[in-house]
């Protein structure tokens, strides 16, 4: 899946796409409003992450372009937080979805493969790890085949960790993830434990493994080991 | 009060005063001037008379015009002006006379001659005079009405449609211009000095909002570098525990001056008023969301709950700010909580109260909706939760107040 990040901070769009190749993307990027008018122009993408604020030129405008261009590609604009303006212009003009900077990179991968699926890029609304199956259409998760019973928040949890498997998740990111920007009037995420130990509970009850390891007070990590 | 009716006023007072000094002056110059010429009339009689008693020897008699009587002789010559009442026969009753009398020899016989002649009555010369100041006040008092009313309608019209321009007058709506057709100079330079106003207060904002966002972007790009520099750190495999804490610490931070940043810029933006577009907002309904989104903390710390809040409370306000007011409302109130405590929800269409259990201030609560201000040090929140509050009550001319009943601490907003 071929995905251009248009972004003027070089040393994001490293970690961003440093985060984003090992899961299986390829990943163009484009620094100024005229590298992307070029880019849009010649090459067809299937997602494009768009910062609003560009050198060059107002990031709105390109959306303009994109729509034209590439129509079928999936658009996930990045604004600053508080500049709501921005954000509404966006999503009317087409953008599927935003996210605020700074952002969590777990976040961003959790928003693209959303966007993938939901464009069914990859054909499937089902994501399996080892005896975990969750589909993302009916937010119904199996464990060798039988249904497992998880509220809302601990469903988003799960998959949240699962697109981000082998990743170390902040708590932080966990918590916006899960209670949006709202969290920030938050003091504590202790409360994220007692969701984290009711998933793992329910997953070995039905004979599930437990894949989800501590990672020294940072956060989590959803891997085999 | 209206200009026009100030200056209508003025005018009367001026102009009725003026009338009746005027009035009075005229009364006076009349009478001087009239009995000024019926002296010299009677003069000239009393010269005609003396000259014809010289020359015939016959007395006249022309009363009560003319009295003349021989008189034994008088040691002196007195001369007299006076105003006298005489009867009169024709009309039956006593009338005014203007009298000059002096006694002077003639062919050797000492006589007393009295000229006279009648006066204006003094009520009849007032009336008149009254009656042609008043009619004349009058006749002004109508034109000036008329001219007044269609100064306002026209000479003024234009003030009244800059007036009505201005009260469009946005500071965030660009391209703000005054339209004027009047040809007077002290219209078209308010004209001219109110539009040089605008332009500068919308560029003003206009360039305050971009300082804003310039900044926002400014401090939030590098933050978003290190953020996920530091996510990228923590996917290294082997890390050990020790590197491990340095990284948390040092993501922790970032997040935390990130939250700062953000929270400064919205307090600037909420008190440059940069948040216009206004809408009804249920707040009975805002309320209850914001209330689940806590449900977790609020389960965590095992706080009880009371809901008071009365449906359909609706508010015409910034939805963003109610959401922002409504959120560290809440979270204040569950994170200065104490553990087993309660919180306390009223909403009503003129109140919101919301009160929460925790330790008592440790200082005074004046100070509680300072910026910065945090009651206990070490806390990570940087205090500015209560003036961001205090800002958006400002801003919607709301009152509020800090209360402390007993253990509990009670923020009340009157809409």
């Amino acid at each position: 899946m071929k995905i251009l990040i248009i972004e003027d901070e070089k040393e994001l769009v490293g970690v961003i796409k440093k985060f984003l190749e090992p899961e299986g993307f390829i990943c163009e990027t484009a620094f100024t409003y005229f590298e992307a008018e070029d880019s849009l122009s010649s090459y067809n993408y299937d997602i494009i992450i768009l910062d609003l604020t560009l050198p060059g030129g107002n990031g709105l405008d390109l959306i303009k372009l994109i729509k034209n261009r590439n129509r079928n590609a999936g658009l996930l604009i990045v604004s600053a937080k508080n500049s709501l303006d921005d954000k509404i212009r966006g999503l009317d003009m087409g953008a599927d979805d935003y996210i605020t900077k700074p952002f969590h990179l777990a976040e961003l991968n959790s928003r693209i493969k959303s966007l993938a699926r939901r464009r069914h890029f990859d054909g499937s609304n089902e994501l399996i790890f080892n005896e975990i199956k969750i589909n993302t259409d009916s937010n119904e998760v199996f464990i060798n085949g039988t249904i497992l019973d998880l509220t809302k928040k601990e469903f988003e949890i799960l998959l949240y960790f699962i697109v981000n498997k082998n990743k170390v998740i902040t708590r932080e990111s966990i918590a916006e993830h899960v209670w949006g920007d709202n969290i920030s009037y938050a003091d504590n995420y202790d409360f994220i434990y007692s969701h984290i130990k009711n998933i793992r509970k329910k997953i070995e009850l039905n004979n599930g493994r437990n894949y989800l390891h501590n990672m020294y007070g940072i956060g989590y990590k959803f891997s085999e080991r | 009060m209206r200009l026009l009716q100030k200056t209508n006023r003025a005018y009367l007072l001026i102009s009725g005063t003026t009338f009746i000094i005027a009035g009075v002056v005229f009364y006076f110059v009349i009478s001087f001037f009239f009995r000024d010429q019926l002296n010299e009339k009677l003069f000239h009689d009393i010269k005609n008379i003396t000259k014809s008693i010289r020359r015939n020897g016959t007395i006249p008699n022309y009363y009560p015009f003319i009295d003349i009587r021989e008189i034994p002789a008088q040691p002196e010559r007195s001369f007299k002006i006076i105003d006298t009442l005489i009867f009169d026969s024709f009309e039956g009753r006593e009338n005014l006379y203007r009298q000059i009398s002096l006694i002077r020899v003639i062919n050797g016989k000492e006589y007393f001659i009295a000229a006279r002649d009648t006066l204006i009555e003094e009520d009849d010369l007032l009336e008149v005079i009254a009656l042609v100041t008043g009619s004349i006040f009058i006749l002004l008092l109508v034109s000036l009405y008329f001219i007044n009313r269609k100064l306002s309608l026209k000479i003024w019209q234009p003030f009244y449609n800059t007036l009505d321009q201005l009260k469009e007058f946005s500071h965030d709506k660009p391209g703000f211009k005054l339209s004027s057709d009047s040809q007077l100079y002290e219209f078209t330079e308010l004209n001219k000095t109110l539009e040089k106003l605008t332009q500068k207060v919308i560029s003003d904002y206009q360039s305050l909002k971009r300082f804003t966002e310039d900044a926002s972007h400014e401090i939030q790009t590098p933050l978003a570098v290190i953020q996920s520099k530091l996510e990228t750190l923590m996917q290294y495999p082997g890390l050990k525990k020790e590197q491990a804490e340095l990284i948390n610490s040092a993501y922790t931070y970032t997040l935390r001056i990130s939250k700062l940043a953000q929270t400064l810029l919205l307090l600037t933006k909420i008190a440059h008023d940069q948040f216009p577009e206004k809408r009804a907002i249920d707040l009975s309904e805002l309320l209850g969301e914001k209330l689940k989104m806590f449900e977790d903390h609020i389960l965590e710390k095992s706080l009880t709950l009371n809901k008071k809040i009365e449906p359909e409370c609706i508010l015409e306000t910034n939805f963003f700010l109610a959401e922002s007011l409504v959120m560290n409302l809440i979270g204040n109130a569950v994170k200065h909580n104490i553990t087993g405590g309660l919180i306390n929800v009223k909403l009503d269409k003129n109140h919101l109260e919301i009160s929460n259990s925790g330790e008592p201030l440790p200082v005074s609560a004046s100070k509680l909706f300072d910026r910065f201000y945090k009651t206990d040090k070490s806390s990570d929140s940087p205090g500015l939760g209560l003036a961001i509050v205090r800002e958006i009550c400002r801003l919607n001319k709301w009152e509020i107040n800090y209360i402390s009943e007993g253990s509990l601490h009670k923020v009340v907003i009157n809409f």
